[in-house]
């Protein structure tokens, strides 16, 4: 793939992220019934649901990456890892302050510790946000092969977030997606995909830029280096 | 407004101001790109100077 068909590939992402977000708000304002127990708080749930499985979405794709990174030492996958946790990482911190807001309106509390789902989610969290720990602590391959393995480790949480609040039967933390199908109407349910595809263009779109400017940065140098030592 | 509609004005307000400053690093970063894509092209002319 050519410099240039990537970077027309991100551009057209980040016109789809546009039109899906916009698309997505003026759906959930001015299109979608209000729900009748919530009222209009359960407007939040579109957005932050969105953000909360595009955050466990980018570790899988970090999950992946680090895979590829280790059968075939490319540093693009690397990269890809580093960019999918960092992502990751802001998206996790949207789900807690938005999921915090929602607590509050619904709960009338910031924070329950007693929910499964909020601490095995805070775990999650922590972990991705020692990744870069790690990833600070040393140089060169070690740091991209130790990275890759601790992404991969690190991804284990991710289910057990997930599921957690379907094993544990939380009563504060409501199951909207259950096997047997989602507990909203249909024309909730349009919007709120629509929100989730969004969220995932933006991810995809975050992703790429940053692996052009990782990439670039390290072309940079490579050739200041080159033009020094003549 | 009510105090509902508060709440959601609020999560969409800290959604829209972390973007926002997603975009502010992004264009940092380029901006520092930038300056170096400059600096190496004074390091190109350098020697066809002297």
């Amino acid at each position: 793939m050519t410099e240039q068909t990537k970077s027309r590939g991100t551009a057209l992402w980040g016109m789809l992220a546009a039109v899906l977000t916009t698309l997505a708000v003026v759906g959930i304002f001015y299109v979608a019934p209000e729900d009748a127990d919530q009222g209009i708080i359960q407007k939040i749930f579109y957005f932050h649901v969105a953000i909360a499985l595009t955050s466990l979405v980018a570790f899988m794709v970090a999950a992946i990456a680090a895979v590829r990174y280790l059968r075939s030492r490319q540093q693009r996958w690397d990269d890809m890892t580093a960019a999918a946790v960092g992502i990751g990482l802001v998206f996790t911190l949207l789900t807690v302050v938005t999921g915090s807001i929602w607590a509050k309106a619904s709960w009338g509390h910031w924070w329950v510790w007693s929910d499964v789902r909020l601490v095995t989610y805070t775990v999650v969290a922590m972990l991705y946000a020692a990744y870069f720990l790690l990833r600070s602590s040393l140089e060169g391959d070690r740091r991209m092969r130790s990275s890759a393995i601790f992404a991969i480790i690190s991804f284990a949480s991710v289910p057990v977030s997930f599921y957690s609040v379907r094993i544990a039967q939380s009563a504060i933390h409501p199951v909207v997606f259950r096997r047997d199908g989602a507990s909203i109407p249909g024309e909730m349910m349009i919007w709120f995909v629509i929100s989730l595809a969004a969220m995932f263009a933006i991810f995809w779109t975050m992703v790429q830029l940053e692996m052009v400017q990782r990439q670039t940065e390290r072309n940079l140098r490579h050739l200041k280096l080159r033009l020094e030592a003549r | 407004m009510s105090t509902g509609a508060q709440y959601v004005v609020a999560v969409y307000a800290v959604i829209w101001f972390v973007l926002l400053c997603y975009v502010v690093y992004v264009t940092s970063r380029t901006q520092r790109l930038s300056r170096q894509v400059e600096l190496l092209a004074k390091l190109v002319d350098q020697p066809a100077k002297q």
